[in-house]
């Protein structure tokens, strides 16, 4: 994330960190990219954990939910939102993207970092065999996620320009399935699906660890993980940008260029 | 982290998962080829015998049924 943001050669006075937690991304911010940072968070707890002498730049904390942005955000006031690793929580993905877009100076830029795709695929199906298998049916124990191909779409819809989405994938091995859904666990990523089944039946629990490892299982006995990260930058438009040109108004043939 | 065979498994599901990847290896390994033999048509009860097996040996080593 923060390469990404040094690509950009600009310095900020001001950048937003949407769903920041505790800082983990702003703390590698330094005083030559941005003079502050404000993050926000809808855990209050989570935001202020960290004191502000662990930040390298001047800090402000907002509590509020990021879905409802624009009520603590004013309109067009922000140089640059960066979101790292919190979109994937977010219920209204399409609402957010646009309230980001609004909440952007013209020629703001927007950088996001969530997981989607394929992420956890070898835990969902695990646990799908094993429900299938011992219990007759299936219920969600992986929330939902985005592709990165809606992702560009989404951002396009939103009316961010200038676009770059990208993935990166992550293989993690653990010794057992066990010890990933404890990671998970202390990482806040547990299943938090809303109705979801609140349970899950030992039996189930155990056919899916046997599941995982039989199926997914490295040859030196580990399992992976897997986790897709989506990086997205979109601009909101403005008229210094440049832009494509109009069809048809190109003044070299290509046939003498090539 | 902890892994299973390190350190001493404390809380009731740490016990389940040394048990089931540790103490009944073999029996879960049954289970899991099983379900990867059927695992494109899957149905419930396929692979009932095997879990069975599987099951038995957790109860056992859990010293507790359920």
């Amino acid at each position: 994330m923060i390469e990404r943001l040094l690509d950009i050669k600009r310095k900020f006075n001001s950048v937003l960190d949407l769903g920041s937690g505790p800082g983990h991304l702003s703390k590698m911010l330094e005083p030559y990219m941005t003079q502050k940072v404000v993050l926000l968070d809808s855990s209050e707890k989570l935001l202020k954990r960290d004191p502000d002498s662990e930040f390298e730049v001047e800090v402000e904390r907002i509590h509020a939910d990021e879905e409802r942005l624009l009520e603590v955000v004013p309109k067009n006031s922000q140089e640059a939102i960066l979101s790292c690793m919190s979109l994937h929580w977010v219920n209204d993905l399409p609402g957010i993207l646009v309230q980001i877009k609004e909440a952007l100076q013209p020629d703001g830029v927007f950088l996001g970092a969530l997981l989607g795709g394929d992420t956890l695929f070898e835990l969902r199906t695990s646990l799908q065999l094993a429900e299938a298998e011992r219990e007759g049916g299936i219920s969600p124990h992986v929330s939902p996620m985005t592709d990165s191909r809606d992702m560009s779409n989404l951002m396009g819809r939103a009316g961010f320009t200038l676009l770059t989405v990208d993935v990166d994938e992550v293989k993690v091995n653990y010794p057992s399935m066990w010890e990933l859904m404890d990671d998970l666990r202390d990482m806040g990523e547990s299943n938090a699906v809303v109705g979801r089944r609140h349970i899950i039946h030992r039996d189930t629990l155990t056919a899916a660890a046997a599941i995982y490892q039989a199926m997914h299982q490295n040859e030196d006995g580990s399992v992976p993980a897997t986790f897709q990260v989506i990086y997205v930058i979109g601009w909101k438009p403005a008229p210094s940008q440049p832009k494509a040109l109009e069809r048809g108004t190109g003044q070299t043939n290509l046939k003498e260029v090539l | 982290m902890s892994s299973p065979g390190t350190s001493p498994a404390t809380t009731p599901l740490k016990k389940l998962a040394l048990h089931s990847t540790v103490t009944c290896a073999a029996q879960a390994t049954d289970y899991g080829k099983c379900i990867l033999a059927t695992y494109t048509d899957i149905k419930k009860d396929a692979c009932k015998e095997e879990f069975a097996k599987f099951g038995a040996c957790l109860r056992e080593a859990m010293k507790r049924r359920w």
